[in-house]
């Protein structure tokens, strides 16, 4: 199982090397704006097909690119039900301080856990290379990170419920 | 005028599809392209060529039909080639694939991807991996921009 992670990671980091070229590209709809067409999606020309890399049912990353942004969802693999709650309580505190992450979306896209929006804008600020970087580390230390505060939350339930029962 | 009839429908009409340059998708659908026949297929892989059954799944991809069922349908198909296909014998079969064939097959693992079973995707993940290292990052771009979705 855990033997598909590599393979999972760079088919993931090779796809969004495809996909992170974007440029500039202001709105045909509206003069002298300039609109992430991924969201907006008004104009079918200027999006790409969306792809999607899947390591198990659980677990899969969507990829929606457009000329001048791409949006990068992810589906973490939460195996049980604390496993939820701490995905879910961590992703929503990462998702409030999105201003911060710049990249970050304020909401996941339907069926997945996390999202991020990346623009030409970002692209211009800083290296494409980087910033596919920090994605695919952020995969990797997300699993990591959930499963040290579910062992936290276990050695915590149990210590406390040791003191509560020493009375009795 | 308008407010002679009172009718507002006017309102309503979508006037920038009149416009002169607003983007059809390309009309022309060849409602010949049925995709790989199963038969030949399941024949082809119960002789054990693998290779070839590969082959002829590429050459009979439906790219231009527009009915969802074929494409599905020859989905499924080139999925179980793909499993097939034990993970020593893939570069080899991938040697004989040109340029269009590798795209298609290219397309065809995303596709696999979405519909991830028992085992599948990690085999796909090999697949991509080889072809990845045949290809380059090329082929994944005309993935990304290819109206002919598989």
């Amino acid at each position: 199982m855990s033997t598909t992670l590599q393979p999972y990671l760079k088919a993931v980091r090779q796809t969004l090397t495809a996909a992170i070229c974007v440029e500039n590209f202001s709105s045909q709809v509206v003069e002298r704006h300039n609109k992430p067409e991924v969201e907006v999606r008004t104009s079918k020309e200027l999006l790409l097909t969306p792809v999607t890399i899947s390591r198990n049912d659980k677990e899969k990353v969507l990829i929606e690119g457009s000329i001048n942004s791409l949006r990068i969802s992810i589906a973490i693999k939460q195996a049980d039900e604390i496993e939820k709650i701490l995905c879910h309580k961590f992703m929503r505190f990462m998702m409030m301080r999105a201003e911060n992450f710049i990249i970050l979306r304020r909401k996941p896209v339907e069926g997945y856990d996390i999202s991020f929006l990346v623009t030409n804008f970002h692209t211009e600020q800083m290296f494409k290379h980087k910033l596919v970087d920090f994605i695919i580390h952020f995969m990797e230390e997300i699993d990591k990170e959930i499963s040290e505060m579910k062992l936290a939350v276990n050695s915590r339930a149990r210590i406390s419920a040791e003191e509560f029962l020493k009375r009795f | 005028m308008s407010k002679n009839t009172r009718n507002t429908a006017f309102r309503k009409v979508d006037v920038d599809q009149y416009g002169e340059e607003v983007y059809e998708e390309d009309q022309t659908a060849d409602e010949g392209a049925t995709g790989p026949s199963d038969a030949e297929v399941q024949s082809m892989l119960a002789k054990g060529r693998n290779g070839d059954a590969l082959q002829y799944v590429l050459t009979n991809a439906p790219l231009t039909s527009k009915n969802q069922g074929v494409k599905d349908k020859a989905a499924q198909t080139v999925l179980k080639v793909l499993m097939s296909l034990k993970a020593n014998e893939i570069e080899g079969s991938l040697k004989g694939l040109d340029q269009a064939k590798q795209d298609t097959l290219m397309k065809y693992i995303y596709r696999g991807f979405e519909n991830p079973s028992e085992g599948s995707s990690a085999q796909l993940l090999v697949w991509h991996d080889k072809l990845f290292a045949a290809t380059g990052v090329g082929s994944i771009v005309r993935v990304l921009t290819d109206r002919k979705r598989v």
